[in-house]
């Protein structure tokens, strides 16, 4: 049984509007041992939020009225984090994060819990997680594990196009992509070239320099403005992953 | 003037560290399809259709080197390309606006900078390389690395296709900083035409040079690659510099003397003369060495009957050939470097940069030593 509960320390944000982020409890928190410690330890996510927070809080200076902010949902996806409800919410005040509501499921209702958030993408530090969502029609993404800025939220594009011939590659997951990158896009164009609190990334690791100029492209239609964009035509990719520190990576193969 | 062009007989050979040619990327478990990049076939318009290379088939079947294999030349997108009027846009009127030019003229390719026929001549060598050592990945690699913004790579892009450039690999920064990039990249070179950018890079250890735009440009060989080196703080550290400018040159005379025997250390291109070198071997292990794509030259104000001698035998014990070594004794370099034609000259000094250019030469400027602390434009009758 899913609950989900708001937290009433934070303003609630536009259903209609919001950019529904949803993170995995296990990479908020570091839980630690089963102690029965009452404070957890931060966890992988914490740039993350923090960088989400001062989004938000920049697009609010730029326009109190503003309606398409992140919209921050901690979901728990397996019974044991499901059974820690209190001390996830008690741990939520302790560190003054803004998390909108709390879904506590289980591994075996959390895509569903998901998908009833309306979540535009769903972050997890799990692979088999995330691949598991994103079967199901969840734009879902890897939370990079290595130190990231927490000063500006920082986006990656995987340009290169990944053809897995076994996946039922569900159209609406392929929508979602879409639609939350649009809605990062329109985001990002709330702020000028420099200074800005959101910088979006292209990186191709395969071919050449005409498949960043399509990925450019493709994205420029939707309404992406890309900030940065590298072309690694085969060089390998985690020396450049390392300087990038970004914070998340959309449309990487999760079975990389 | 005695001119004494030497030739400089080679000893061991100093091994360049360079990883195995591993044959494809270990990247088994992807089992993505295999595109075949159409926008290669562009490449057989060059003057000698290479057919070996597609035997190479990495992810996509395109022929990409591993950085550390290859020779990395990175250049900045104003060095490779003429961007005046886009800088004048971007210093008038802010970088909004700038970006907004460049957008509105994306269909507009950029004419060459002053790297553009430096570049050229890499590819021609590549061309030759690939002949002879059609699976090796011990080529130039040109990567474009810029401090500009992604808004500005269509028109990048699309100026690299209007030139034939062979160049897939870049960083387009968005304003970071592009230092821990090349590095990444394991660049042998870096050329741009920010001097603060390039003194970041040789402090970190990377070769690299300023380069300006200059309106005479001499023709140069389409066919082989010429590039030449002032020899103090350049290839050599500058520490018989330092003497001449502080007990000036008759002490120089003596402690180059007395030092005859004792190696130069080394200077910021040294290791670029070194890979130059490593592939000039590479051709005359296949017998063309009178037709070697690739010569160097060291041209110097030292002097070949006495401080010469020492740059010579520091040459030699670092196992590095150099095809042509010209001691000017302090004579002006202009002329000389208008005779050789090289597609780029190194040199530390500013005042022999902009002799150069007055004459047509293509110069980069290596803001190393002793020489950046003094003012840019020296006493013309320097002589060492």
């Amino acid at each position: 049984m899913v609950s989900t509960i708001q937290n009433t320390d934070v303003k609630q944000k536009d259903a209609d509007r919001a950019v529904v982020v949803a993170v995995t409890s296990r990479a908020v928190f570091d839980c630690g041992a089963e102690d029965g410690d009452d404070v957890y330890g931060v966890g992988v996510a914490f740039p993350l939020l923090q960088a989400l927070q001062r989004v938000n809080e920049r697009l609010l200076e730029e326009n109190p009225a503003e309606s398409l902010l992140f919209d921050v949902v901690l979901i728990t996806t397996d019974s044991q984090q499901q059974q820690q409800s209190s001390r996830i919410i008690s741990n939520t005040r302790h560190y003054g994060l803004e998390i909108s509501r709390f879904c506590f499921s289980s591994e075996e209702d959390f895509i569903e819990s998901l998908l009833t958030n309306h979540v535009d993408l769903f972050l997890s530090t799990d692979r088999s997680e995330a691949a598991q969502a994103s079967h199901k029609g969840v734009f879902s993404a890897l939370l990079n594990r290595k130190v990231a800025s927490s000063e500006q939220l920082r986006v990656l594009f995987c340009g290169d196009a990944v053809i897995r011939p076994d996946t039922d590659s569900p159209s609406a997951s392929q929508d979602a992509a879409q639609s939350f990158s649009a809605q990062l896009g329109e985001m990002r164009q709330r702020f000028g070239l420099l200074h800005s609190p959101l910088s979006i990334v292209l990186v191709t690791s395969r071919g050449g320099r005409e498949s960043c100029g399509t990925a450019l492209r493709t994205l420029r239609s939707r309404g992406v403005s890309v900030d940065e964009a590298y072309c690694l035509a085969g060089a390998p990719r985690s020396p450049f992953l390392s300087l990038l520190r970004p914070h998340f990576l959309l449309n990487n193969d999760l079975e990389d | 003037m005695s001119l004494d062009p030497v030739q400089v007989m080679s000893g061991q050979v100093k091994e360049l560290k360079v990883g195995p040619s591993s044959n494809g990327d270990s990247r088994g478990s992807w089992e993505e399809k295999e595109e075949f990049d159409k926008d290669k076939l562009g490449l057989t318009t060059k003057p000698k259709p290479v057919t070996g290379r597609r035997s190479r088939k990495v992810e996509g079947g395109v022929f990409f080197p591993k950085p550390e294999n290859a020779v990395t030349v990175a250049v900045s997108s104003r060095v490779l390309f003429r961007t005046e009027r886009e800088q004048k846009v971007f210093e008038q009127e802010g970088v909004e606006e700038y970006l907004r030019y460049q957008i509105e003229h994306e269909n507009e390719p950029f004419t060459p900078g002053p790297a553009f026929p430096f570049v050229k001549a890499l590819e021609a060598v590549n061309c030759r390389l690939r002949e002879l050592y059609p699976q090796s990945e011990e080529l130039f690699d040109i990567v474009l690395v810029t401090y500009n913004h992604a808004h500005v790579g269509i028109r990048l892009i699309n100026t690299i296709n209007h030139h034939n450039l062979f160049i897939e690999r870049f960083c387009m920064t968005g304003g970071s900083s592009p230092i821990g990039y090349l590095k990444a990249w394991h660049t042998n070179l870096y050329l741009s035409a920010d001097a603060d950018k390039v003194r970041e890079a040789l402090s970190e250890g990377i070769a690299a040079a300023t380069m300006f735009m200059s309106e005479k440009v001499t023709e140069v060989s389409e066919s082989q690659l010429r590039v030449a080196f002032d020899g103090d703080a350049v290839l050599f550290s500058d520490e018989s510099e330092r003497i001449f400018k502080a007990h000036g040159l008759d002490k120089f005379f003596e402690h180059e003397r007395e030092n005859e025997d004792t190696l130069l250390d080394h200077g910021p291109l040294k290791g670029f003369l070194e890979a130059l070198g490593k592939l000039q071997k590479k051709f005359y292990a296949k017998g063309q060495r009178l037709d070697c794509p690739i010569r160097t030259y060291l041209v110097t104000a030292r002097s070949a009957a006495s401080s010469g001698i020492r740059a010579l035998k520091t040459l030699r014990a670092w196992g590095l050939e150099i095809d042509e070594a010209l001691f000017l004794a302090g004579a002006p370099k202009g002329p000389m470097l208008e005779k050789i034609r090289p597609h780029i000259y190194f040199d530390d000094q500013m005042f022999h940069i902009e002799g150069a250019a007055e004459m047509g030469t293509v110069a980069a400027h290596v803001p190393y030593g002793i020489a950046q602390k003094h003012n840019a434009k020296q006493n013309p009758t320097v002589r060492k």
